[in-house]
């Protein structure tokens, strides 16, 4: 069929297209992935010639640990010298495996870690010296004008060293020609005798590590597709059967296969972000570690902060809200599909966009919060620009799902269902999209003008020009602080979900939840200066947020109640999502009480910048959002895929997850208030009167980083428990649970449409025979509304 | 899958239209997977051309040409799905607040309410960095400067553009031109949404030409609106790049210059750390007399001050004028990116009394454009 | 779509004279030397009436049956802007160096 020949090429062209867009990235890394460059040699024709000899001089057989050398490098042979004038003989690269070079005089640079001749060769015509003649008036030494330079190299503590020396020999002309040639040797010396002949283990650039790893979960993850299609018909197991089945992923807008795409996604950079940060806490382990450099470390934690919230959490919640919102509405799919679709599509295509500084060496190195001016500046890396690129098409795609959320939920309910009866997961995903939506735009802003900054060259955040790197800030934080509220909020409506089912009675305090929620989403405007406290801010502001910081315990604090409520004097079924609830309520309180702290402005001055920092957010990200979402999955995973979740897995999942959490962010207070800062790449046991740091803290990071170990693996229980159910798990019952809101009233899994566009589910409420008189406000409202009967408000 | 409620589904969409909506909205579209991938492939090529203000690699432009012609495919291919839209699928609000009002309207109303926080933000850009960063003219009449260093100021475009009547034109002729395309397409909504008897009586056509006539005159107001959106970007390119020659009798208002410079060859740029103007020089007095109550003047009289040419460094308000007009220009650039769409599909019979709303609700948003426009025009080029 | 009449005549008519002639004296009031105060407050005074009849009229906020509950949605956002022109626009970049002499080192001897 034709329709299906197109939709094979196109399917084709974009793995095609996705492949050739990442591979060439892997390949420029600094030294390339493997191999040696042999820089400056190439451009001399394509192959190597016998006829010019390269040599080094003045290496030992056996060098002795930290000496330094001093080699001859040279060459002979080739048509050098044979011109009238004694210039631009010819040049060289050497490359060593370990230790390191420095040059001895001015015919010598060091160019990253290898070293070459000094030329001044400015129009790239070969011709150095002329160029030099022309720059300064005076003969400025060349290195082009010689055939043997000196070079120092220092030797490392232990192993073998490979030098790779690559020479060329030219005939002075100025110019690429034919006659030019080059050629390359390679000699390695042996290092000082450790009595027994152990194989020395070289530790693998943290960036090789992790881009292996990327690929590597990429592949899994395409696996693991191609086995799901596998076990859903071994019989169609064929190109003709596979290029509709992947087309139709590709091209849906049902809100429960987008929902699934979100999932893959969140899935996958969940685990992404995890890998970078086990890097990160293999880095911090021991004191004065140096497997990650500053650089790589800024790099990691930046992308790490930036996986885990925007390519991460975010998804996960917008996998959950696509399922689930249309479901529990009543509702046959979501308001505008298409745009549903298109608002997952910009997600992994701008995460491309923020990775392709990962696998050129170069990411973004700013932190999350991207603070200016170091981000316009040219020290911050060249991937920050693709951050920030990647960052505008997320932004474009949380709008577009605003306002998809916003209108379905506020017009699509089924029924019978006003605003006080809908679920509080409905209720949660509302208040969060409207925050996102109304907030996200002054991040979006600030985005544009931070990328027109780096590339067209305007100057909001040029300090010299009177640009306020403040105003940065502001943006940022009045987009950041909803942002933290609008990843913690779908938890909230998790949560209330699962304890309300799990404890057999409907959520105590409805209305207070409610409006907690939406307490909590207005507030959140007018609290975001807390992150700025020691930033220089405007005085008055910083005490206006203060309080109003404070304001944020209330209702946070009523939702506690309420869940312990709920729980009182109901009947508690211990299910795997009901514990997950449990551990939320223990570990999302602790990260609350700690988050108090930093509102009063005495305290915050001490504590920022510190590991007591990194507790709290973690404590109410990982084990607020998380730990709900988490729950979700055990809760709603047999209506999404029509099977039962293995109890023994997700029992012992919680468990050792719960604990090993728990052992990495809790000691991380104690590190924190003894003064571990945080944002840094090592740390230091010292005595120093003020930056005294106690010989304890040793053992402290080395815990955490064991913990945080089990804690990545642990999860892999959940990953195995969810392919195994997808597999071989018992069929679910349309209600396993006992859960009374719309969604479990559909088959598992549900129908596409969802509920019958022309025949809508209808909400029955045990107290609707109850006549009530409309409020005031309810009047009032109800007079600013479209009259009840349609052909009235035919305009 | 046993129990589809598939009455509706039973049909096959293609993912690259064209659609039929008496089975509701498509539920299949390559649209939204190639336009993310062209606007990823702008996105790139784009950081790649300019690097820190500097054109880095010319050569990426063609990635430029590549992510527009991707995008415009996606583009095609959603246009492709809603060209046989005609009103027969249009779901309405069930309940509180929105009831019996089209999804379509609420959603446009919705995304509204992100483009007001968009244009706020770059407001409160302004209003921060014209507040907090000293005014150029102040800095210059306070004395404060020496001629061949320069000085960090605000200068406002306004400064430049309301100076003089023709720097103004062109910004002016756009207001005018802006709120005359607000009127058109409320005509072309007007003219659509009339019934077919009562379009018969005002037009005094026969009922079986209606169809024809209607579609000629949706178009044409359309298309008129289109053409105002056009030479709405083509004056601004005038004013921001090109300028324009004054004919001979104007020439002597415009203080003997035979052309309107653009704000570019005024050195009115993002780049521009060394503006110089002659408002800013104490030797030029035609129409900038140094007032003699400022500091300036009364350093000149007692000898301190050199006088001179001030130097400035005005690249913050310069990125400021240039980055919130250009947004407002782009949402133009877009709008007009969907009149084209309308007016085709009005050439087509596409907006008869059944989806005339269609017109209506994109009217929401380019009226809101306008309205951008009534806050923008005041504040960037009067004041 | 409007049901009703301004003075007689169509209201998008007459809105769009109405637009006009503001604008008009708009842009005059600039090219007049009146000293700042006064060129500012006729260009807010203008601007206002501008953006209420192009709202009202033209975006169908007046009039309709569904208008009373748009112009609701269309005034939402209004405490956010407030926030952020409040937030963002209004305090100060300089703020670091003019805090007050009551939270600066030494006052408290």
């Amino acid at each position: 069929m034709k329709q299906n020949s197109l939709a094979r090429i196109l399917v084709l062209l974009i793995v095609l297209g996705l492949a050739l867009s990442v591979a060439p990235q892997a390949d420029s890394l600094p030294n390339g992935i493997i191999g040696q460059s042999e820089k400056g040699c190439t451009c001399h024709g394509a192959v190597p010639d016998a006829g010019v000899t390269p040599s080094i001089e003045g290496l030992p057989t056996t060098f002795n640990a930290s000496t330094t050398y001093t080699l001859t490098i040279s060459f002979s042979g080739g048509p050098s010298g044979q011109a009238a004038e004694p210039h631009n003989l010819g040049g060289f690269n050497l490359a060593t495996s370990s230790g390191i070079l420095e040059a001895v005089d001015d015919t010598v640079k060091i160019e990253g870690d290898q070293a070459t001749h000094n030329g001044i060769d400015d129009d790239l015509d070969g011709n150095g010296l002329q160029d030099a003649i022309e720059a300064g008036g005076e003969a400025i030494i060349s290195g082009n004008d010689y055939t043997s330079w000196l070079v120092n190299w220092t030797s490392p503590s232990s192993g073998s060293s490979t030098f790779t020396l690559a020479v060329n020999s030219v005939n002075g002309d100025g110019k690429a020609s034919a006659d030019d040639a080059w050629n390359l040797m390679s000699v390695t010396v042996a290092g000082p005798s450790t009595g027994a002949a152990v194989e020395e283990l070289q530790s693998a650039d943290p960036f090789v590590v992790l881009v292996t790893l990327i690929f590597v979960s990429g592949i899994l993850l395409a696996a693991v597709i191609l086995y799901t299609f596998y076990r859903v018909s071994p019989d169609g197991f064929n190109w003709e059967s596979f290029a509709p089945w992947i087309t139709e992923w590709l091209t849906s807008t049902d809100h429960k296969k987008v929902g699934t795409l979100y999932f893959l996604a969140g899935f996958f950079f969940l685990g992404v972000g995890g890998i970078m940060a086990m890097l990160i806490r293999i880095q911090l382990a021991v004191p004065g570690n140096d497997f990650l450099t500053q650089d790589q470390y800024n790099q990691f934690f930046t992308m790490h902060g930036t996986t885990m919230i925007f390519l991460a959490a975010m998804p996960l919640i917008n996998g959950f809200a696509n399922w689930l919102i249309p479901l529990q509405i009543g509702a046959h799919d979501l308001a505008l599909p298409r745009i549903n679709a298109m608002s997952f599509w910009l997600q992994p295509v701008g995460a491309i966009l923020i990775f392709t500084g990962v696998f050129s060496g170069q990411a973004a190195d700013t932190g999350w919060t991207g603070y200016a001016p170091y981000i316009v500046s040219e020290t911050a890396h060249s991937g920050t620009t693709m951050w920030v690129a990647g960052q505008i098409m997320l932004v474009a795609s949380s709008t577009l799902t605003g306002i998809n959320f916003l209108t379905t939920i506020c017009s699509m309910r089924a029924p019978g269902m006003g605003w006080m009866q809908m679920p509080l997961f409905t209720w949660s995903i509302f208040v969060a999209n409207l925050m996102l939506f109304i907030s996200i735009p002054a991040w979006g802003v600030g985005l544009i003008q931070v990328y027109l900054d780096r590339t067209i060259g305007t100057a909001f955040y040029h300090v010299a020009s009177g640009g306020d790197p403040l105003l940065w800030s502001h943006l940022f934080w009045y987009f950041g602080h909803p942002e933290v509220y609008v990843v913690i909020l779908p938890a909230f409506g998790v949560i209330s979900e699962v304890l309300s089912t799990s404890a057999r009675r409907s959520v105590f305090g409805y209305r207070s939840m409610v409006y907690a929620m939406a307490g909590i989403g207005i507030v959140a405007f007018i609290v975001y200066g807390h992150h700025m406290f020691t930033s220089g801010m405007s005085p008055t502001l910083r005490f206006v947020t203060m309080l109003s910081t404070m304001l944020v315990a209330v209702p946070t604090g009523i939702k506690i109640f309420n869940w312990l409520k709920t729980m009182h004097k109901g009947s508690l079924v211990y299910r795997t999502h009901t514990l997950w609830a449990l551990g939320f309520l223990v570990t999302f309180t602790l990260g609350g009480i700690s988050g108090m702290f930093f509102p009063s402005l005495a305290m915050d001055t001490h504590l920022h910048e510190t590991y007591f920092v990194v507790a709290h957010f973690h404590y109410v990200f990982v084990g607020g959002t998380v730990f709900g979402m988490f729950a979700a999955v055990y809760y709603w995973f047999p209506k999404m895929s029509g099977r039962m979740m293995d109890e023994k897995w997700g029992l012992l999942h919680f468990l050792t997850a719960f604990v090993s959490y728990n052992g990495i962010f809790w000691p991380m207070h104690k590190l924190g208030v003894l003064g571990m800062a945080r944002r840094h790449h090592t740390w230091f046991i010292t005595t120093d009167d003020y930056t005294n740091i106690p010989a304890e803290m040793a053992s402290w990071n080395m815990f955490i980083t064991v913990s945080a170990f089990i804690f990545f693996f642990s999860n892999f229980i959940l990953v195995g428990n969810m392919v195994k159910t997808i597999v071989s798990g018992e069929k679910a019952p349309a209600d396993p649970w006992g859960g009374w809101s719309f969604e479990w009233m559909t088959s598992s899994p549900p129908p596409t449409p969802s509920f019958d566009p022309h025949n809508p589910p209808v909400l029955h409420d045990a107290n609707e025979h109850v006549a009530t008189e409309p409020t005031i406000f309810g009047q009032w409202f109800e007079s600013l509304m479209m009259p009840e009967d349609e052909t009235e408000g035919i305009h | 899958m046993s129990d589809d409620h598939d009455h509706d589904y039973d049909h096959h969409p293609s993912p690259w239209g064209p659609h039929d909506w008496s089975h509701g909205a498509p539920h299949n579209s390559f649209a939204p997977l190639v336009m993310s991938i062209g606007i990823g492939i702008f996105l790139y090529a784009l950081a790649s051309v300019f690097v820190g203000g500097e054109v880095a690699n010319l050569g990426a432009l063609s990635g430029v040409m590549l992510g527009i012609i991707v995008i415009t495919i996606g583009l095609l291919i959603w246009w492709r799905q809603d060209m046989s839209f005609d009103g027969t699928y249009e779901p309405k609000a069930t309940g509180a607040p929105f009831r019996n009002i089209d999804l379509r309207k609420i959603a446009m109303w919705v995304f509204l309410m992100s483009e007001m926080m968009v244009f706020t933000s770059l407001f409160s850009t302004y209003i921060r960095y014209r507040l907090g960063i000293p005014n150029c003219e102040e800095v210059f009449l306070s004395g404060e400067w020496i001629e061949g260093t320069s000085v960090v100021c605000f200068e406002p475009a306004a400064h430049l553009i309301a100076s003089s009547w023709f720097h103004l034109a062109p910004g002016a002729a756009n207001t005018f031109a802006l709120i005359i395309s607000s009127f058109t397409i409320v005509l072309a909504l007007k003219t659509a949404k009339m019934s077919n008897k009562k379009y018969a009586d005002r037009y005094e056509v026969e009922l079986s030409d209606v169809h024809s006539h209607r579609s000629r005159k949706v178009a044409m107001f359309l298309g008129s609106t289109l053409f105002l959106a056009t030479l709405f970007l083509t004056l601004k390119m005038i004013e921001w790049f090109v300028g324009f020659p004054t004919p001979g009798p104007l020439t002597e208002l415009n203080h003997g210059h035979s052309e309107i410079a653009s704000l570019y060859s005024e050195g009115y740029t993002i780049h521009a750390s060394a503006y110089q103007h002659h408002a800013y020089d104490t030797a030029y007095h035609g129409g900038h007399e140094i007032p003699h109550d400022s500091a300036l003047y009364s350093m000149m009289q007692a000898g301190t001050h050199p006088g001179g040419i001030m130097m400035a460094d005005i690249r913050v308000g310069a990125s400021t004028f240039f980055v919130t007009t250009g947004t407002h220009g782009m949402h133009v650039l877009g709008g007009m990116i969907g009149l084209s769409y309308m007016t085709f599909k009005g050439l087509r019979g596409g907006y008869g009394p059944s989806n005339a709303v269609s017109i209506e609700y994109f009217g929401l948003y380019w009226h809101f454009v306008d309205l951008v426009w009534v806050l923008v025009f005041p504040f960037f080029y009067l004041f | 779509m409007a049901h009703y009449t301004i003075l007689g005549k169509d209201p998008y008519w007459m809105n769009f004279w109405g637009l006009m002639i503001l604008t008009a004296i708009e842009v005059g009031a600039v090219g007049v030397e009146l000293g700042d105060t006064i060129t500012m407050s006729i260009l807010i005074g203008i601007a206002i009436p501008k953006f209420i009849m192009i709202a009202a009229i033209f975006m169908h906020l007046y009039g309709d049956a569904d208008s009373k509950i748009l112009t609701m949605t269309a005034l939402f956002p209004a405490f956010f802007i407030i926030v952020m022109v409040f937030f963002i626009g209004l305090t100060s970049p300089g703020a670091a160096t003019e805090l007050p002499a009551w939270c600066r080192p030494g006052y408290w001897t």
